[in-house]
C-alpha cells in the first residue's frame, strides 16, 4: 500500500512538472525583443557598390519615428543622443531625405527603418530614370544608351525613378511590412523616447540593432578577385555573380538531329519578354506591373498559337517556328538577353546536349519583344528603322486590335527612331543595329516601377477563382465572369492581338475564328505568381503528386548560383506544360526523358506530353571572359554580396552617464580588490595565525 | 638553461652561434642573444670572453634595431596604402579583411 501512495506521489509530481512548464527563459533573451523585417543588401559592378550594410558587429540606432519633415529635421541638426535609427513612412523615403541621412554620417544616423504605412504614399520607385543606362544601344562610344535622355526626366522611362537602387549607403536599410512589428516598435519608442527629448542622454532609450554586414567592397573587380585568389586559404567568398537561367520554348519541336551545323532554312520569329525584376529588399517585389504582366501575355500567347496551330506541316512553310524567350536578370543590365546574344554569336545555343542544331542570328527572322505594358490603351510598337516587316506587323496587330468583330478597342501606334524602352531587344540592336528587332511597350506608367509596392494593388488583381478548364481557348464574348475591365481581360486582349497577328504571319491566313486567349489562364497565371505557388496551375504542370509549392509567391529576383531560382523553375514548367502535346500511347514509364515530360494535368490525373522548353544560362559573359576590362561597360558585372545573416532587434539602450557609471565602478572594484588582496597576502599571520604544524611547514 | 652555470668559452660559443643564426632572417633570435648575454657583456666582472661577448651583443643589439625599423616602417607603410594599392595589395595578404577596400 505504502508503495503504491509512493509511486502514485511521483506520478504526480512527473505531472505536474510536465504541466507547469520549464520557464528557462535567458536574460539575453529578456533583455531583447526580435523584429521580423527584410533587409537592404550590397550589390556590385564593375565601378561602385550599392546598396546598405551594417557595421561588423551590428548597427544600434535609437529609435525615432518620422510622421513629417520637422521630424527629419529634429534628427538631422540637433540630435540630442545620437545615433538615430529613424523609422521612415514610404511618402517620406525620398531620394532627398534619403541622401541628407547619408550624408549626415553614421554618427548622427546608424540605422533606418521603413514602416510600411503606405496611406500618404503616391509613387515609390527606387530604379533610375533611365533603367540599365549604361548597358544598352550606344552610339559613337558613348558611355550611355541613347534610347533614354536622363537630363530630360519627364521623357525618360520611369520618371518616377529615384534611383535609391544605386546608392551607396554607410547605414543598414530594413523594411518593416508586419502592422504587428510596427504597432511593436511605434509602442517602445512612445513609452520610452517620446518625451522630454532634452533628458535623452540621461535616460534609457528605446533603440534598434541591425546586423547586415556585408563582406564584400569596392567593386565586383576586387571582390570577384578576392574570392577566387590562391591565398585564400579560408576558402571564404566575398561575392557571387548574378546568376540565373532564361527559359525558351518553341512552338513546334525541333528534330533532333547529330548535325552541329546551322540549318539555313530554319526560319524563326522570336517572342520574348523579361523574367525578373528586383527591389531593395531580400526576398521581396513580386513586379506585377514592371513584368510580369509581359510574362503573362508571352504565355497566353504562346498557348494560343500552340492551339491554333498543331503541326508546322500544314502551314506555308514548315520551317518556320517561333522561339519564346524569357530572359532572366535583366534588371541587371540584361544579364539574360546579352549572355543569349553571346551564345548564339558563338553557335552555343541551343547547347548540345539538345540535340538539336544551332541556331544563328540569320535564323532569326524578326524578334519581337514585350516589353512593360502599363497602360493598355497605348501600347507603341518601337523600331530603330523603319522596315517593312515592322510596317507589316503594325497593320496586322491594328488589324485585330481595332476590329469590331473581337472589340479589343486597342490602338497600336508606331515609333521609329531612339527612342526604345529599355527591353531585351536592346541587347541585340547593340549587335547589329539592323537586327530586326521589334518592341511592344506602353508608354510608361508605373509610379512603382523595380519596389516592394509593384504587387497586386498595383494592378489591381483579384482572383476569379472559377475552377474552370483554362487550357482551352474561350469564346470572344465569354467573359467566364471576370469582370471587363479587370487584369485578366487586358491581357486577353493584348495576348489575343499578339497571337492573331502572328498566326497569321505564319499562315498568310487571317484569322477567322471566334476563339480568343482564356482570361481563366491569365487569372490562374497571376494567383501563381503573386499570391501563392501552391495553386492549380502550378500542380497541373508539375509531376503527379508532386509535393506542393509554398503558399508564396515565387521569388522573382535572379539571385545567385544556390538562390532559389523558383520563378524560372515554374516557368520553366508552365511552358512544358502549355506548349506540349499529349502523347496517349506512352505509358508512364517510359515518359521519363524530354522531351518527353510526365505532367500532372488540369484533373491531376497525369499525362504524358512531348515538351519544347529549356534553359539557357543566364551568367554574363563578363565572367567568362579571361581578362575581361572590368570598367570596359561592354557586359553586366552585376554581383551580390554575401552575409552571414540578417537580424533585427529591438532592446533598452542605457544612457551614456550609466554606462560611463558603471564602468567606473567596475573599474573602482577592480582595484579596491587588488589592493584588499595584497593586504592580507602582506598580513597572513594575523589572520592564519592557528596554523598547523604539518601546514606551517609548507609555508616557511 | 641557467647562463651563469655555464663555463666562460661555452657562454662565447652560445654568444657566437645566436649571432650567426641571426643572419638567417631571424631578428628575434638577434633580441634574444641581447637580452640573454646583457648581463655577462656589461655588469660582470671582466674575464677573458667578455670582450667578443660584449662585441656579439652589441652587433645583436645593432641588427635587431635595424631589424625593427625597418618592421615599424614596412607596417605603416602597408596598413595606410594597402587599399590604394589595390590588387597587388591583395595579393601581397593572407586574410583580406570583410567589407572594406
Amino acid at each position: 500500500m505504502a508503495q503504491q501512495k509512493k509511486a502514485a506521489a511521483i506520478w504526480l509530481l512527473l505531472w505536474l512538472q510536465s504541466t507547469a512548464g520549464v520557464l528557462g527563459e535567458r536574460t539575453r533573451e529578456k533583455m531583447y525583443e526580435p523584429i521580423l523585417g527584410a533587409s537592404c543588401f550590397r550589390r556590385l559592378n564593375g565601378t561602385h557598390q550599392t546598396g546598405c550594410s551594417s557595421t561588423f558587429s551590428g548597427s544600434v540606432g535609437v529609435l525615432h519615428l518620422i510622421n513629417t519633415d520637422a521630424d527629419l529635421e529634429f534628427l538631422l541638426n540637433s540630435p540630442p543622443s545620437p545615433p538615430y535609427a529613424p523609422m521612415i513612412p514610404p511618402h517620406l523615403f525620398t531620394r532627398i531625405n534619403l541622401l541628407r541621412l547619408k550624408d549626415a554620417g553614421p554618427k548622427t544616423i546608424s540605422v533606418v527603418l521603413l514602416i510600411n504605412r503606405s496611406k500618404r504614399m503616391t509613387q515609390f520607385s527606387h530604379e533610375l530614370n533611365c533603367p540599365n543606362q549604361y548597358s544598352g544601344l550606344k552610339l559613337h562610344n558613348s558611355t550611355e544608351t541613347v534610347t533614354c535622355d536622363a537630363s530630360n526626366v519627364a521623357n525618360t522611362w520611369n520618371r518616377w525613378g529615384t534611383g535609391l537602387l544605386h546608392e551607396d549607403f554607410p547605414f543598414p536599410i530594413y523594411y518593416i511590412a508586419d502592422p504587428e512589428e510596427i504597432d511593436k516598435l511605434e509602442e517602445c519608442f512612445n513609452k520610452f523616447n517620446n518625451f522630454d527629448y532634452e533628458s535623452h542622454s540621461l535616460r534609457s532609450l528605446c533603440a534598434v540593432e541591425i546586423k547586415s554586414f556585408m563582406s564584400a567592397a569596392v567593386n565586383s573587380e576586387v571582390c570577384m578577385r578576392r574570392t577566387n585568389f590562391i591565398n585564400n586559404l579560408g576558402g571564404s567568398k566575398y561575392c557571387d555573380p548574378l546568376e540565373g537561367r532564361n527559359v525558351y520554348a518553341t512552338l513546334y519541336p525541333r528534330t533532333p538531329t547529330e548535325s552541329f551545323d546551322v540549318d539555313a532554312t530554319e526560319k524563326f520569329i522570336v517572342v520574348s519578354c523579361r523574367l525578373d525584376t528586383t527591389s531593395m529588399f531580400d526576398g521581396l517585389g513580386l513586379g506585377a506591373m514592371d513584368s510580369l504582366q509581359s510574362l503573362a501575355v508571352l504565355t497566353q500567347v504562346a498557348h494560343m498559337l500552340h492551339k491554333l496551330l498543331p503541326s508546322a506541316n500544314s502551314q506555308p512553310d514548315p520551317k518556320r517556328n517561333v522561339l519564346f524567350l524569357a530572359f532572366n536578370g535583366e534588371s541587371y543590365d540584361y544579364i539574360g538577353s546579352q549572355r543569349f546574344v553571346y551564345d548564339m554569336e558563338n553557335l552555343a545555343f541551343p547547347t548540345r546536349s539538345t540535340r538539336t542544331t544551332p541556331i544563328s542570328f540569320d535564323n532569326i527572322e524578326f524578334m519581337l519583344d514585350i516589353g512593360t505594358l502599363d497602360d493598355i490603351g497605348n501600347i507603341k510598337l518601337h523600331t530603330l528603322n523603319s522596315t517593312p516587316v515592322a510596317k507589316q506587323l503594325l497593320q496586322l496587330l491594328n488589324q485585330y486590335a481595332k476590329s469590331t468583330r473581337y472589340g479589343f478597342n486597342v490602338n497600336i501606334e508606331s515609333n521609329v527612331g531612339l527612342n526604345i524602352p529599355p527591353t531585351s531587344a536592346q541587347s541585340f540592336l547593340r549587335r547589329d543595329q539592323n537586327f530586326p528587332a521589334l518592341i511592344l511597350n506602353a508608354a510608361p506608367n508605373n509610379r512603382y516601377y523595380h519596389s516592394i509596392y509593384d504587387d497586386i494593388d498595383n494592378v489591381d488583381y483579384v482572383y476569379a477563382n472559377t475552377s474552370q478548364d483554362y487550357t482551352k481557348l474561350a469564346d470572344v464574348n465569354d467573359a467566364k465572369n471576370i469582370s471587363w475591365s479587370s487584369l485578366q481581360m487586358k491581357v486577353r486582349n493584348v495576348s489575343s492581338i499578339v497571337a492573331m497577328a502572328l498566326y497569321e504571319t505564319l499562315t498568310d491566313k487571317q484569322y477567322q475564328g471566334n476563339q480568343v486567349a482564356n482570361p481563366l489562364l491569365a487569372d490562374e497565371f497571376f494567383y501563381c505568381f503573386l499570391l501563392s505557388s501552391d495553386c492549380p496551375l502550378f500542380k497541373a504542370s508539375s509531376y503527379p503528386n508532386s509535393p506542393a509549392g509554398v503558399p508564396l509567391p515565387p521569388m522573382r529576383y535572379i539571385s545567385v548560383l544556390g538562390g532559389s531560382q523558383e520563378s524560372s523553375g515554374w516557368t520553366y514548367r508552365l511552358f512544358g506544360y502549355l506548349l506540349s502535346r499529349q502523347e496517349p500511347s506512352v505509358p508512364k514509364e517510359n515518359c521519363t526523358q524530354l522531351p518527353l515530360f510526365y505532367f500532372a494535368g488540369l484533373n491531376g490525373t497525369g499525362e504524358c506530353r512531348r515538351t519544347t522548353q529549356n534553359y539557357t544560362h543566364a551568367l554574363s559573359p563578363a565572367f567568362l571572359i579571361d581578362d575581361y576590362d572590368w570598367r570596359s561597360g561592354q557586359y553586366s558585372t552585376w554581383t551580390e554580396s554575401t552575409w552571414s545573416q540578417f537580424s533585427a532587434r529591438i532592446f533598452l539602450r542605457p544612457s551614456h552617464v550609466h554606462e560611463v557609471t558603471i564602468l567606473s565602478i567596475g573599474i573602482v572594484v577592480f582595484i579596491i580588490s587588488f589592493c584588499l588582496i595584497y593586504i592580507i597576502s602582506s598580513r597572513w599571520e594575523v589572520l592564519f595565525e592557528d596554523l598547523p604544524a604539518s601546514n606551517a611547514a609548507l609555508f616557511n | 638553461m641557467d647562463i651563469s652555470k655555464a663555463p666562460n668559452p661555452r657562454k662565447l660559443q652560445l654568444c657566437r652561434i645566436y649571432f650567426l643564426t641571426g643572419f638567417a632572417f631571424l631578428p628575434f633570435v638577434w633580441a634574444v642573444n641581447v637580452c640573454w648575454f646583457f648581463d655577462e657583456a656589461f655588469r660582470k666582472p671582466p674575464y677573458t670572453e667578455q670582450t667578443q661577448i660584449k662585441r656579439y651583443v652589441i652587433y645583436s643589439a645593432i641588427g635587431t634595431f635595424i631589424w625593427t625599423i625597418a618592421l615599424i616602417t614596412w607596417v605603416i607603410l602597408f596598413q595606410t596604402n594597402r587599399a590604394a594599392w589595390g590588387a597587388t595589395a591583395d595579393y601581397i595578404s593572407f586574410i583580406i579583411p570583410l567589407g572594406v577596400s
